[in-house]
């Protein structure tokens, strides 16, 4: 039973992966729609990690004891500076194991 | 022939080397994921097997954990189609350039679409010729085997580790995303798109709400649209 449950969560994955790369699916994409589109890596990413950020036990958490924050921010101001994946991750999370070691 | 060959070559290895940033970056989250998986009661093979066929990354650690509270199969199943609609809109967007490839690419490709490799797509000429689609599984494929090996290293090491659900691991996947769109922040209307969608993205997760980081998502696309259009009447 659990195999079978593992391959219909495959399939449901994959489903939502391929159903729009599937050329007889008949839609046409006009230009408005393709412009609304190029903007859906930055917001979806956000969407992912903005509530790791923020939202612990479902609850806001704006208080300076938020170490996600503080590595959030350092993370944030590392890769504006440098366009590095490793300096951003590296430098946020240094902040935010200090953060959770002396707050 | 042969500098062909060695040209798609090396479009592969740009691929991964692209990738392995991320790729290293969800080893915490491969380990924990391996180590849930024997701790909730499943088997080497069957950890792994989520890994192998599913390959997600929340939809894992959420599903298992349903599993094995024995949720009923519905729910497990609806569960994993809401965590995993956002990648409609990455299907969508990238329909253009794919839509018309061989069967077998986007397959493949279909298979290797995930929020990682999704990032990496942004290029204009992402996937327009043959070189774009090598590289393209250089990185998803990389990704895929990274993935399969932190999840091993997991259920190998399973036994000994503690729960690490609440050890903050998901600072990880913060701190990629952030490396991935803050560069990305080049116009007032992306920084619009960004800025709704934090805020709408937290909203609907302290109210926990179904669809919440696909609706935020999309009122964060719609609001950098339409500041878009209306700066260019």
């Amino acid at each position: 039973m659990t195999l079978v449950t593992i391959g219909l969560l495959a399939l449901i994955t994959f489903t939502t992966r391929y159903l729009f790369l599937e050329g007889k699916l008949p839609l046409r994409l006009g230009p408005n729609v393709k412009q609304l589109l190029s903007f859906s890596a930055p917001a979806v990413l956000t969407a992912i990690f903005a509530p790791i950020l923020f939202v612990h036990d479902q609850q806001l958490d704006l208080s300076y004891t938020n170490e996600y924050i503080w590595g959030g921010l350092a993370a944030i101001m590392a890769a504006y500076k440098t366009h590095s994946v490793y300096w951003t991750i590296g430098v946020g999370t240094g902040a935010f194991l200090l953060g959770g070691n002396f707050l | 022939m042969f500098s062909r060959r060695k040209a798609l070559l090396a479009a592969v290895r740009k691929g991964a080397l692209d990738m392995l940033p991320l790729s290293l970056a969800v080893l915490p989250w491969g380990i924990l994921f391996g180590s849930l998986a024997i701790q909730r009661g499943f088997s080497g093979l069957e950890a792994q097997l989520f890994s192998a066929i599913i390959f997600g990354g929340a939809v894992q650690i959420v599903t298992v954990e349903l599993m094995a509270e024995n949720t009923p199969l519905l729910t497990v199943l609806f569960s994993a189609l809401v965590i995993s609609s956002r990648h409609f809109l990455y299907g969508l967007s990238l329909r253009e350039q794919l839509r018309s490839k061989p069967l077998r690419w986007r397959l493949g490709l279909g298979f290797l679409l995930t929020d990682e490799l999704f990032s990496l797509s942004g290029d204009r000429r992402a996937y327009r010729n043959k070189y774009r689609l090598f590289y393209a599984v250089g990185a998803g494929g990389s990704f895929y085997l990274a993935w399969n090996a932190w999840t091993a290293l997991g259920i190998i090491a399973g036994a000994w580790l503690p729960d690490m659900t609440d050890l903050g691991l998901d600072f990880a996947i913060a701190a990629t995303f952030i490396a991935l769109v803050i560069p990305d922040i080049k116009s007032l209307p992306i920084l619009v798109c960004v800025l709704v969608s934090t805020i709408l993205s937290v909203i609907f997760s302290i109210y926990a709400m179904e669809l919440g980081l696909v609706a935020a998502a999309l009122m964060g696309m719609t609001a950098g649209f339409s500041v878009q259009k209306l700066r260019q009447v």
